[in-house]
């Protein structure tokens, strides 16, 4: 009797669990809806040519580069075309393996510069820092290997400007991102941090460092991406960033107010996830210290990265985002229902914990469970694939709604046929891939108890999406 | 209650599965999952929909701007038609759009031309129409076109909405007053800029800046009246328009002791006058301050101030030692060779690298 009230128990943890789950992210998604829809409100504002006031506060764009050779000429090319009034990029080549520096030095004109490098915030040693003579505004840091968070502060350190917004060596930005981004800080002193939307570049043309072909990936690792990208920002953050709740901004597209990085002590060496561990400390340290401030999430400036396209590759994204996050909420236990913790401390830091941090346990369990206890005979056919019905369907939803969302507010995929390719993957997506990557996360977590060591991983890149690009500034 | 089933997956298993569950907590389950079903149906229908309405739309705008767009473009370069064709209902958000596009991207004459092709299409009646009773997005589109056409009959209106909390559709009613009347934009918009700490700065300027003259005036009557907390922020709103203020104001601000006021002064001193002060506040405890006084120090300095901002090249603070590196670096009198022998003779290690830097920066500028 009691072994038949455990099981009755489990079933219904489990059922209540991803019910809970998804209910969670469907009320996010509510949210979004209502950003979206005033966002759609002012979308003809933007289309308008935009005068400069020269109050717009400037902005350091920094690029850590890690073997990076492939990519970082027309990275770089799409950064310093940006449409904004004042800005400098600043690349920390960190102790490449390839010719990252080479491919650098001889596509920009680059020259020793004498620096009076500021060191703020403790990191390797610099070895040389450079200037562009074709671009004024382009600097590069040459340091020794260090990863990616100490490459940041470094990037920090030797900084001009009052908002430093960090960018991945790999990605395009749309020419009118920075302006976007940098829109809430314009708008609200109180703003700390900004993140914009980052979207699937696989498939994509980029000519001179800008994309100007939206389309779809053909390898179908990479086409599962593009959905699972399109719920996690256009609900996941857009939503959490309603509510002043957000605790995460990408680190492939993320701006910071300078002053405020600095003071809760620069991104973490010893983290995977540095950007999601930064933005958790602040939110703590502002909370304790009572300091009003905001965390924004924008979702139209669009940051276009290359998603990983097989196996391998994908499996230890996931596993370190896992860790990453798991450091991060590890690090930071003082926001949870801290006495000033607000939306971050009582409703975003439980909810990451509940369902992102141990999510992968309870799904895994639950699956390997309802499946067991099935073959067992513990419980009936119907309340399996009741089940079944249930996590997958909830999970159909929820990436229906994120290509909802899409739908209104920005249309990237403008053809009939794509729109018909995502919804297929939308269905597909919630069976197999979906539970593979639960799977990949609790390897993660696994890897995070055991403490493995943290390093910047090796990220296969094809770069073929950028392979034509003009030579010269 | 769960019923075991031994494991077998009986015959009419399938059956069994897709038809309502008894046991209450699993049927609660099983109706969650219909709700998804459907709730998924749902947006799967309205996914069609939005796009569907979005293909009717492009194909709308695209016939209206097949018509229109030869139309203003005959316009822009003189050469508007006597007999205009009329403007249909459907028609007019698309024509109103490309209309203010054209507009923000045009000046002078091109811009008259537009107007008069609104004028003779009635536009203005539609879009005093939409600012009085349109939807948010209609109303923005309807403050864009009036300020451009400069039309007096929408001042009310426009002045209501320019009071509303709506942050972008007060902004852009206060730059349609603009562009209607400065003059009498100014009287009114001044004192609502210094109160409403919610508009952007940069906007606020963006949008003074074509009445910048009227503004220097309002703000200067303003100034002695102003409470000190507001002071800042009508600083501010000076440097961004690059307005002179009075040299008794900014001497108050720069001896108030209070940071902002004396910031915010700092930012904008241009007046030998008051050179005494700027350097008094080279000292400041704070550095932000002595920052702000190395830059207005290499504005109105004389060349006794070299050696003064020489010592700030030594600094604790970075951006101290910067600015009073950029300061002496931009001074006229110094010649190049000069100044190498300035940095030559620097016996602080971090002075002599900061003034190099800045020197090195200064052909790329």
């Amino acid at each position: 009797m009691t072994h038949h009230l455990l099981i009755q128990f489990v079933t219904w943890f489990v059922l209540c669990y991803f019910i809970l789950l998804n209910g969670g992210y469907l009320v996010l998604n509510m949210l979004s809806l209502r950003t979206l829809h005033r966002k759609g409100q002012e979308e003809m504002l933007d289309d308008l040519p935009r005068a400069y006031s020269g109050l717009e506060p400037p902005v350091s764009i920094l690029v850590p580069a890690y073997n990076e050779e492939a990519t970082i000429a027309a990275s770089v090319r799409s950064m310093l075309q940006l449409t904004y009034s004042e800005y400098e990029v600043l690349v920390v080549n960190d102790g490449s393996k390839d010719g990252t520096l080479e491919v650098l030095k001889c596509e920009f004109g680059l020259l020793p510069f004498p620096e009076a490098y500021r060191r703020q915030i403790k990191t390797k040693e610099i070895r040389q820092i450079y200037r562009s003579t074709r671009f004024p505004n382009l600097r590069v840091i040459d340091k020794e290997n260090g990863g990616k968070a100490d490459s940041l502060n470094a990037g920090i350190n030797a900084s001009r400007y009052p908002l430093v917004c960090g960018v991945d060596a790999d990605s395009i930005l749309q020419r009118d991102s920075l302006e976007k981004v940098t829109e809430p800080f314009l708008r609200d002193p109180t703003v700390v941090a900004t993140g914009g939307t980052i979207r699937v570049a696989n498939g994509c043309e980029v000519t001179g460092g800008f994309l100007t072909k939206v389309g779809l990936p053909k390898n179908v690792w990479a086409l599962f991406q593009v959905v699972e990208y399109l719920r996690a920002f256009l609900f996941g953050r857009l939503g959490w960033s309603s509510v002043n709740g957000m605790l995460i901004i990408s680190g492939a597209f993320g701006v910071f107010r300078k002053d405020t990085v600095i003071m809760a002590g620069g991104y973490r060496p010893d983290t995977i996830g540095e950007d999601m561990e930064l933005i958790v400390r602040m939110h703590r340290l502002l909370r304790a210290k009572r300091q009003p401030y905001k965390v924004e999430f924008v979702p139209d400036p669009v940051c276009w990265t290359e998603a990983p396209e097989d196996y391998k590759t994908l499996k230890n994204q996931r596993i370190r985002w896992q860790r990453g996050l798991a450091e991060s909420l590890n690090a930071n236990w003082g926001l949870m229902f801290s006495r000033n913790g607000g939306v971050p401390g009582w409703l975003a830091f439980p909810f990451m914990l509940l369902f992102e941090w141990l999510g992968p346990l309870v799904e895994v369990g639950g699956y390997i469970f309802m499946v067991w206890s099935f073959l067992m005979g513990e419980i009936s056919w119907q309340a399996f694939t009741t089940f079944m019905f249930v996590a997958i369907g909830l999970g159909i939803l929820l990436s229906a709604s994120g290509l909802l969302l899409e739908e209104m507010s920005f249309h990237i995929y403008p053809r009939g046929k794509q729109l018909l390719a995502l919804a297929a993957v939308v269905l597909l997506e919630n069976l197999g891939y979906r539970q593979l990557n639960t799977m990949w996360r609790l390897i993660g977590l696994w890897r995070w108890v055991m403490q493995k060591e943290s390093t910047w991983g090796t990220m296969k890149r094809k770069g073929d999406w950028q392979a034509s690009t003009p030579k010269g500034p | 209650m769960i019923l075991p089933t031994g494991g077998i997956i009986p015959d009419h298993a399938l059956a069994v599965a897709f038809t309502a569950p008894t046991d209450p907590v699993l049927a609660a389950a099983y109706w969650t999952g219909i709700g998804a079903l459907l709730l998924t149906l749902l947006l799967g229908a309205q996914i069609i929909r939005l796009r569907m309405a979005l293909r009717r739309r492009e194909r709308r705008e695209a016939r209206a701007l097949a018509r229109w767009r030869p139309v203003l473009n005959a316009a822009i370069v003189g050469e508007t038609p006597d007999t205009l064709p009329s403007l249909r209902k459907s028609e007019r958000p698309h024509f109103i759009k490309l209309w203010v596009h054209l507009q923000a991207s045009l000046r002078g004459e091109a811009g008259v031309a537009l107007n008069d092709v609104a004028r003779r299409l009635g536009v203005q009646n539609d879009a005093r129409a939409m600012l009085a009773r349109g939807p948010r997005t209609e109303r923005l589109l309807a403050t864009l076109l009036l300020g451009h056409l400069g039309d007096r009959a929408s001042w009310d209106t426009l002045r209501t909405l320019a009071e509303s909390p709506d942050v972008t559709l007060s902004l852009s009613a206060l730059w349609a007053l603009v562009r209607i009347d400065p003059h009498a934009a100014a009287d009114y918009l001044t004192p609502l800029f210094v109160a409403r700490d919610d508009w952007a700065m940069s906007h606020v300027a963006g949008i003074l800046k074509e009445a910048s003259a009227p503004v220097a005036g309002v703000l200067a009557n303003l100034l002695p009246a102003l409470p000190q907390e507001r002071l800042p922020r009508a600083l501010r709103i000076a440097e961004a328009l690059r307005i002179d203020l009075p040299a008794d104001v900014l001497s108050a601000a720069l001896a108030s002791g209070d940071l902002e006021r004396v910031t915010a002064a700092l930012r904008i001193v241009a007046t030998p006058g008051l050179r005494d002060q700027v350097r008094g506040l080279l000292a400041h405890a704070d550095w932000q301050v002595r920052v702000l006084a190395a830059k207005a120090l290499g504005r109105i300095g004389d060349a006794s101030d070299v050696d003064r901002l020489t010592a700030l090249l030594a600094d604790r603070e970075w951006w101290v030692r910067y600015r009073a590196a950029q300061a002496i670096v931009e001074l006229p009198w110094l010649s190049r060779a000069q100044l190498d022998a300035l940095q030559a003779g620097l016996t602080d290690r971090f002075a002599a690298d900061i003034l190099g830097q800045v020197m090195a920066e200064r052909p790329a500028s």
